[in-house]
């Protein structure tokens, strides 16, 4: 037993001695150069500094003052401007005069603030304040809160203004109509109005005929496979090309689908045509449009929902005529039992306790809707009119002149139908700009327009399609803050009316959420788009707990709400597929979320987690941790996943496949990256381009390489006969901004070569191209 | 636009470029599932995405290679690497053009270009390209001289020179902490605390002891064979983070006897420190000597050899001293004498002589105590005195030994 020495121990131990900055030799220096020269000892280098400062940096000042206007006479030609300290990529240029001053008094600060550190013994941690800044976020907010503009009027005011009292009224009380209905509405409002169709009359037709099938659905009992759980949407989608007349559209989507011919053909094809040509259904033959609409309210709730709207003017006849005619059920409730499996699959969910309260006080009709807390429902509006515009042709505008930019033709909100087949081809040309406004313009028609936020409405699930496609796009356009807004009325997605309990008329039987799963998602991950990823973990923390619970639900053999229904094993099956993947889904958000807060060790173990949901991405997510392991630097743990990838590559049939070859020489290049090899790395590259020669990714990382090498001039041939050849894949921004950039590098004229990359991309771009990358501003 | 320019034009552009790592481009995935309005639209949008993953298009962090944005931060110790590219933007050939890249440090001034030598010609949208690299060794402003000097078709001899500048930044910040044991072993903990702002992996920190030391580092956690960092799975330091390392130096034999004790300010060693950031970007650095004050052990030195960590009641023991004579030239006469405490008393003669002890030499000495009382006990009480100086030495409070019963020592 041996005692420290504490007296002496005492004074040794307390005595923190801080290396400063200026201890901090290199290793090298003492062989390659004097100590005096190199050794910034602390006293030294701080009096020094600061004596020398006034003198001898006063001399290197005016040397540079010399210098400066020597060069400023020299630099006059474009490239100093260009060579500016905002310039990326590019050095400093010491001309700028202002600069320069400005970083004196910044110079003599780091200094003092050296040799402050160097005497006390308390680190002063604000070093890192001059070296700030090398990530910046750049949100660009694009708010146009003027009124609704006067063309989405001409088109969708007239019917709008009354759907207000309509649409609140039908959507809650229709008795038997299925998911459907919805995109009814708004598709034939968006039908009705380019074409001959008044406002008036159009909905109440087409919610009719989908009703029909949700309810011929359920009695018939198809096979879930065969069910199309929304054939309104899927259809309407999936059959972009077919037909301009969206009625005829509407029919084909129930033609085609088998299950449907059946049912509906008879009965919905001569209403439906009807509908469309503003006439009124067969059924109800009451020429007005709220009658139509109410006559579907009134027969059932009387008592519950009857409150919300003032007046229900309800005709049970024509309902059960309807019902008779279509369904062939006589008991509404056992249709109503019959919810599709896919539906039920899809859109379960678990509500809050406080919310599942409310509905199965919905349900049990404890009290009306009346008296719900205004605070308890969504009431979502647009908060911005119109976010159309488009950068490239502005950018034209300004570079090119007026008539280059008349020449740049996009899509925009009106060119195309007012309907889903419109708004699909809006994304598909990459118009996102036009598709959001489009969503817009479809939300007006639904009563939830610009302004309305705040104001009470109904759902549908249609309606939520439109804002989850809408704030998509503004997430994938980059305005972050317009999404943020537009999705703050729909609060945590978990509001009593954002379930299909809540209306129980219009979706008789029907449970779980409105809001699609993908809906969720995007929420949840929009808050580390505006710098908040705690709070996106912590939403998606909470959707893990949910999937969690709805798979533990199925297995305990009950219903993915827990409640007690007969699923048949195939079906249970199928559900449980769908939710490990949907939870997968969740873990990749969790895992992309951290690598955004560059919590690494987090991050890996969450996409090793993923693998487990997607074991087919093994390859691919091993590789993944692999670059993030390059990221950090660490070489040594990046090659051993990549030697993972390999392995499993290996071992998979597939091992041949260029697919998957491709990923090991992808990765044999990044490794020699990080080692620094870039003529090695720009072999490798070049392998997969042996294997697959359009490689996007292959071909720039190969240019990049060369850049390395210093060829720049190769590396830019390269990159331009790529954009030449094949502008639909080398459009890209993050290609175009190595372009560019090596354009700068390059000569002088990189503003023409840049205008030119600006007209091709005219050609061949929409209006979401972010047009930062060719850097003309 | 140079044509605009209407002061004297130059044939010749210079561009220079800084050559940080690129990085790789991140997307933003968004995703529906398939019964979803958009259907399969936004996953055929994903896939056409060149920046995506192919096969994990979810994944966020692509494998295009996106050159830097921006100069960045250079810290010491990192390779400060530039693309300087001179380019012919006129319309004749120019001839016998040289380029020539200089850093200039607040101290000295370095050539860093490969070579000096001069082209002989350059012909029209045709560039000389080089890339630079230095190893940055200062802190504070550097500024990069570029010149150029050509002669033109008219054989008129041109010249221009441009100025880059940029600050060198601190990337680490080091504290060191010394603990001495009686052993002669000494303790180092170094803290080292990233100021940069990005995440560092710190690939190795390892200290060079001086000749008089070996040195063991304590950062490793051996199970079953099998080496584990103390600092667990993260391999990297995020900004600000700080770790501490912890190091035994040891006297090398021949320092330690040959010296008898290691005395004043002496030099420890330094730390090397290696790390590496994005894509593997490498920094090193060295700190100065690390230097510790040892802790002064008077003119005479009495240190514990041996002791028994547990003695039983009223039954003596032996204790073994070490006595060394720290001063450097004086022979010392010493007398040993032993006061008894309350609890520990000692056995034997008191105001023993134990003759002449030379300048750094040593001599061992087994000493028998009793103790009377259970319990943690202090060994106290020991007095030397120099007796041609007439000085006393008092050494309390040199070791403990727990005292146990005998009964419960047996049974144990």
């Amino acid at each position: 037993m041996e005692k420290l020495e504490t007296s002496n121990e005492d004074e040794a131990g307390t005595s923190r001695e801080e290396v400063g900055p200026n201890d901090i030799k290199l290793i090298q220096e003492e062989i390659l150069f004097n100590e005096e020269t190199i050794d910034l000892d602390a006293d030294a280098f701080g009096s020094e500094e600061n004596v020398t400062l006034s003198e001898d940096s006063g001399n290197l000042l005016d040397k540079l003052n010399d210098q400066m206007m020597e060069s400023v006479i020299i630099s006059d030609s474009p490239n100093i401007s260009e060579d500016d300290a905002g310039e990326l990529g590019c050095l400093q240029d010491i001309v700028d005069e202002i600069e320069s001053h400005e970083v004196l008094p910044l110079e003599q600060e780091i200094n003092k603030e050296c040799k402050e550190s160097g005497n006390s013994t308390e680190h002063a941690g604000t070093h890192d304040s001059a070296s700030s800044g090398q990530q910046h976020v750049e949100i660009k907010v694009v708010v146009s809160p003027s009124e609704p503009s006067p063309e989405a009027e001409n088109t969708l005011q007239s019917p709008s203004s009354e759907h207000e009292h309509e649409l609140v009224t039908p959507d809650s009380k229709q008795p038997q109509s299925d998911d459907v209905i919805p995109v009814c509405t708004i598709f034939s409002k968006g039908n009705s109005q380019p074409s001959f169709l008044g406002s008036d009359g159009f909905e109440s037709q087409l919610i009719k005929s989908p009703s029909f099938t949700g309810e011929i659905k359920s009695t018939t009992k198809l096979q879930t496979q065969v069910v199309q759980p929304s054939p309104s949407l899927s259809n309407f989608f999936s059959d972009n090309g077919n037909t301009q007349s969206p009625a005829a559209d509407f029919f084909d989507s129930f033609t085609t689908s088998s299950n449907f011919i059946s049912v509906s053909n008879p009965n919905a094809a001569p209403a439906v045509p009807e509908i469309a040509h503003g006439s009124l259904t067969p059924e109800s033959g009451t020429p007005t449009d709220p009658a139509s609409i109410q006559f579907f309210v009134g027969n059932q709730s009387l008592n519950s929902s009857g409150s919300l709207t003032a007046e229900v003017s309800q005709s049970p006849k024509p309902f059960s005529q309807i019902h008779s005619v279509f369904a062939g059920s006589d008991d509404p409730f056992a249709t109503a039992l019959n919810m599709s499996e896919m539906d039920r699959r899809n859109d379960a969910w678990l509500p809050s306790q406080d919310t599942r309260n409310i509905l199965i006080s919905v349900a049990t009709q404890k009290y009306s809707a009346v008296f719900i807390d205004k605070e308890k429902l969504t009431m979502p509006g647009l908060k911005f009119d119109n976010i159309q515009g488009d950068a490239v042709r502005d950018l034209m505008l300004r570079f090119l002149g007026e008539q280059a930019a008349m020449r740049r033709q996009v899509l925009t909100a009106l060119s195309v139908e007012q309907t889903f087949v419109g708004l699909k081809k809006l994304i598909e040309s990459k118009n996102w700009r036009a598709a959001v406004d489009l969503c817009g313009r479809l939300l007006t028609a639904h009563g939830q327009g610009y302004g309305k936020s705040g104001q009470p409405t109904n759902h549908t699930t249609d309606s939520l399609q439109l804002w989850f496609v809408r704030l998509s796009l503004l997430v994938k356009l980059g305005l972050f803050q317009n999404a943020e807004m537009e999705f703050e009325p729909f609060k945590n997605l978990d509001q009593p009316d954002l379930y299909y309990e809540y209306y129980p008329h219009v979706y008789p039987g029907r449970r779980g959420s409105m809001v699609p799963f993908s809906m969720r998602i995007l929420h949840a991950e929009l808050r580390q788009y505006l710098g908040n990823p705690q709070e996106s973990l912590d939403r998606l923390h909470n959707m893990k707990a949910v999937c969690l619970q709805i798979l533990d639900n199925l297995e305990k053999g009950l219903a993915e709400d827990g409640s007690l229904i007969t699923i048949s094993p195939s079906n249970r099956q199928a559900s449980v597929q769908l939710w490990r993947s949907r939870l997968g889904r969740v873990m990749y958000s969790m895992a992309n979320c951290l690598l955004m807060m560059k919590d690494y060790v987090l991050a890996v173990d969450a996409y090793q987690t993923v693998i487990r949901y997607y074991p087919e991405q093994e390859p691919q997510l091993l590789s993944g941790i692999g670059r993030i392991f390059l990221q950090i630097g660490d070489i040594k743990t990046a090659e051993k996943y990549f030697q993972d990838a390999e392995t499993v590559i290996q071992k998979s049939p597939t091992s041949n496949e260029p697919q998957n070859q491709m990923i090991v020489l992808m990765n044999r290049a990044f490794l020699h990256l990080g080692q620094n090899n870039f003529a090695e790395a720009h072999k490798f590259f070049s392998e997969v381009l042996k294997l697959d020669p359009a490689n996007a990714v292959a071909n720039n990382n190969a240019a990049v390489c060369l850049l390395y090498l210093g060829k720049l001039k190769d590396s830019l041939r390269h990159l331009e006969g790529l954009v030449q050849q094949d502008p639909k894949h080398y459009l890209h921004e993050s290609v175009l901004f190595n372009l560019t950039t090596m354009y700068e590098l390059e000569s002088s004229r990189s503003m023409q070569k840049k205008q030119a990359l600006l007209e091709a991309v005219a050609v061949k771009e929409g209006d979401s191209f972010n047009t930062q990358c060719l850097k003309l501003l | 636009m140079d044509v605009n320019q209407p002061k004297q034009e130059h044939l010749l552009a210079l561009k220079v470029m800084r050559l940080t790592k690129p990085t790789l481009f991140t997307n933003i995935p968004v995703t529906c599932e398939e019964r979803d309005l958009p259907g399969d639209l936004f996953s055929t949008l994903m896939k056409d995405d060149p920046s995506t993953v192919k096969g994990a298009e979810t994944l966020m962090l692509g494998e295009m290679l996106t050159l830097p944005q921006n100069f960045g931060n250079i810290f010491l110790g990192e390779t400060f690497s530039s693309y300087i590219s001179v380019h012919n933007d006129s319309n004749q050939v120019v001839k016998d053009i040289q380029v020539k890249a200089d850093l200039q440090t607040s101290s000295q001034r370095l050539n860093l270009s490969a070579s000096t030598a001069v082209v002989s010609e350059l012909k029209p949208d045709s560039c000389i390209d080089d890339v630079i690299h230095h190893e940055v060794k200062e802190i504070g402003t550097h500024i990069l001289v570029c010149a150029v000097s050509y002669t033109t078709q008219t054989g008129e001899k041109m010249y221009f020179r441009k100025f880059f500048k940029f600050q060198v930044l601190k990337p680490l910040d080091v504290k060191t902490k010394f603990y001495n044991a009686e052993t002669d072993e000494v303790f180092l903990e170094a803290q080292i605390q990233n100021i940069t702002t990005s995440p560092m992996f710190m690939e190795k920190v390892s200290l060079e002891p001086s000749i008089m030391y070996n040195v063991s580092e304590l950062n490793t956690v051996i199970t079953n064979g099998d080496g584990c960092s103390t600092f667990g799975t993260k391999t990297y330091l995020q900004p600000l983070d700080t770790r501490q390392y912890l190091y035994c130096l040891k006297p090398k034999p021949e320092f330690a006897e040959k010296a008898g004790v290691i005395k004043g300010v002496t030099v420890i060693g330094k730390l090397d420190i290696v790390w590496k950031t994005n894509l593997g970007e490498r920094g090193r650095l060295q700190t100065s000597q690390l230097q510790r004050m040892a802790p002064g052990y008077g003119d005479v030195r009495l240190s514990i050899e041996t002791i028994p960590d547990t003695v039983r009641l009223e039954e003596p023991f032996d204790i073994t001293c070490k006595i060394t004579n720290c001063s450097s030239e004086r022979t010392m006469d010493l007398v040993l004498e032993m006061c008894n405490t309350n609890a520990i008393h000692w056995c034997g003669v008191s105001g023993r002589q134990l003759g002449k002890l030379h300048p750094s030499s040593s001599l061992h000495l087994t000493l028998a105590l009793l103790s009377s009382v259970q319990g943690l006990q202090s060994v106290s009480g020991l007095r030397l005195t120099d007796t041609f100086l007439k000085r006393t030495y008092e050494y309390d409070d040199i070791a403990q030994v727990c005292v146990v019963s005998s009964k419960l020592q047996a049974e144990s």
